[in-house]
């Protein structure tokens, strides 16, 4: 047994006044060290409050989740998270809001702001330590919040749409960069999209999931060689596969 | 033609605007120095009265002082509890809307029989006035801190609410709290005649206003005190902006220009 997340049976429903609604219905998924999966599905599949109950920001109905053997039942520094929408202290500068979790855990000084250079390095911003977050573009926003996650060296890195509301070319080049940081720090990544470029670009295999109740349908692994080129036939081969999932299992939206 | 405006003395043309209409119409239309005195005589009168005018200003900063420093030593830490604890917010509100209304006027003789004839009376009419406003923004600024920064905090290892709200809620609230702040010195300095005017001592800028002039219908006198008292205000705000929100709130700048 060599999984980093096991996720077993997990089942979420919310409450709607008189009605119960299944949010997410008896979802298994394994995921290896050092993976980078993806999860699509079209809007309301439950794929954020999947990312979220491996946060532990959710609780799950029934079932559990396993990371590195251990139940999941609160949020930790060891699972990093990246929110969709922007989410810096804005009271902090940038080093500052990368410092904070070390800061949280009481590690000498010198020895976060080492770690904090580090990360912020990692992620392209060197010379912004001392920006406050309203003087950064929306991409640079969410590299400070990939370096502050990254910054707590967490056992895995949960990502949700973190690209979502930036523009189509500063996108394409956070894509990239995210792979290279993945390369580099040796990281498992689950990356939540609604976006099947983004999916087979980035992924070592991707999770296809349902909606009402969320449930997944299909794992595709995606063998195209690194570096991936985005025009490549092959790539657009297994998009047309997922496109056609997709539109499948959307029928209903 | 265009006439180029400087900035910085934009307040300039409106004051002077206001000043010399009130010359004008005192002198050459009520012309009668009990409704309302000339602007010239007004300032008159505080050189006149430059003698107890230092005295005055002085105890009356310090029934502003007491009142406005229990206000938010006793404001901060309910705005806290109510303003992240729901439960607390839904127990205590309506005590608070209950108690709000009363006019700090109203206290005076509850003041008078608990304290006594002393400056922690004036200054405890002051707190009655300054404390609402500093609860409540303080309060509303811990209620609408973002649940995104919030969970943000918690997968950054904020366990447990004293963590969130050290670093996430009150950050986040210290501008609202400065705002509270400032409203709760303004009203704070508007109780300053209230709570002097029952004579727990014999100075302060509201006792002499209301206590010497007023019955001695000096009109002129009591004006130049309330323009003293409105400059006083103006001097503790200025000094209160530049002090905390210059220095504090860099981060604000790209919100609010």
């Amino acid at each position: 047994m060599n999984h980093k997340l096991e996720i077993r049976n997990l089942t979420k429903s919310f409450n709607t006044n008189s009605s119960e609604t299944n949010a997410l219905e008896n979802v298994n998924l394994d995921v290896k060290p050092n993976e980078f999966l993806c999860i699509i599905g079209p809007s309301g599949c439950g794929k954020t409050t999947l990312l979220r109950m491996i946060a532990g920001l959710d609780k799950p109905t029934s079932g559990e989740i396993l990371l590195d053997g251990k139940e999941v039942k609160e949020p930790s520094p060891d699972r990093g998270m990246v929110f969709q929408e922007f989410s810096l202290f804005p009271w902090r500068t940038v080093i500052k809001n990368v410092t904070l979790g070390l800061e949280i855990k009481e590690i000498d000084k010198e020895e976060q702001y080492r770690i904090a250079n580090e990360c912020i390095a990692l992620v392209g911003l060197k010379g912004f330590e001392n920006h406050y977050p309203y003087e950064l573009s929306g991409g640079m926003k969410q590299r400070v919040a990939i370096a502050r996650a990254l910054a707590n060296d967490p056992s895995i890195l949960l990502m949700d749409e973190p690209f979502g509301s930036v523009d189509a070319q500063t996108r394409n080049v956070l894509q990239e960069e995210l792979l290279e940081i993945w390369e580099r720090t040796k990281k498992t990544v689950l990356f939540v999209t609604h976006s099947i470029d983004e999916a087979v670009y980035l992924a070592d295999r991707v999770i296809v999931m349902s909606a009402r109740p969320g449930s997944i349908v299909e794992c595709m692994n995606i063998t195209v060689a690194r570096p991936r080129k985005r025009t490549s036939i092959e790539a657009n081969e297994l998009r047309e596969r997922l496109l056609t999932l997709l539109k499948l299992h959307c029928a209903l939206c | 033609m265009k006439i180029p405006i400087k900035e910085r003395g934009l307040w300039l043309a409106p004051l002077i605007t206001v000043l010399v209409l009130w010359e004008l119409v005192a002198g050459y239309i009520i012309r009668d120095s009990l409704i309302l005195p000339r602007f010239s005589s007004v300032i008159y009168s505080i050189y006149v009265l430059k003698g107890v005018l230092i005295p005055d200003i002085l105890v009356s900063l310090l029934h502003f002082g007491i009142g406005l420093t229990l206000a938010f030593c006793a404001a901060i830490p309910m705005a806290i509890a109510m303003g992240w604890f729901e439960k607390i917010f839904k127990a205590i509100d309506p005590l608070i809307e209950i108690v709000r209304p009363i006019p700090p006027l109203a206290w005076i003789p509850v003041a008078i029989l608990w304290i006594g004839l002393n400056h922690y009376a004036a200054g405890f009419i002051i707190f009655i006035g300054a404390f609402f406003p500093i609860l409540i923004d303080s309060y509303t600024g811990f209620r609408n801190v973002p649940k995104v920064l919030v969970e943000t905090g918690k997968v950054l290892g904020c366990t447990g609410d004293k963590k969130l709200i050290r670093y996430v809620a009150f950050p986040y609230a210290l501008p609202s709290i400065a705002t509270g702040t400032r409203v709760g010195m303004g009203v704070g300095w508007m109780c300053v005649v209230a709570a002097e005017m029952f004579g727990v001592s014999n100075s302060g800028l509201g006792y002499r206003l209301f206590q010497k002039f007023y019955y001695l219908h000096q009109m002129d006198y009591v004006i130049a005190y309330m323009l003293v008292l409105g400059l006083v205000a103006l001097c503790t705000d200025r000094l209160f902006r530049y002090l905390v929100e210059d220095r504090m709130f860099k981060w604000k700048r790209g919100i609010v220009k």
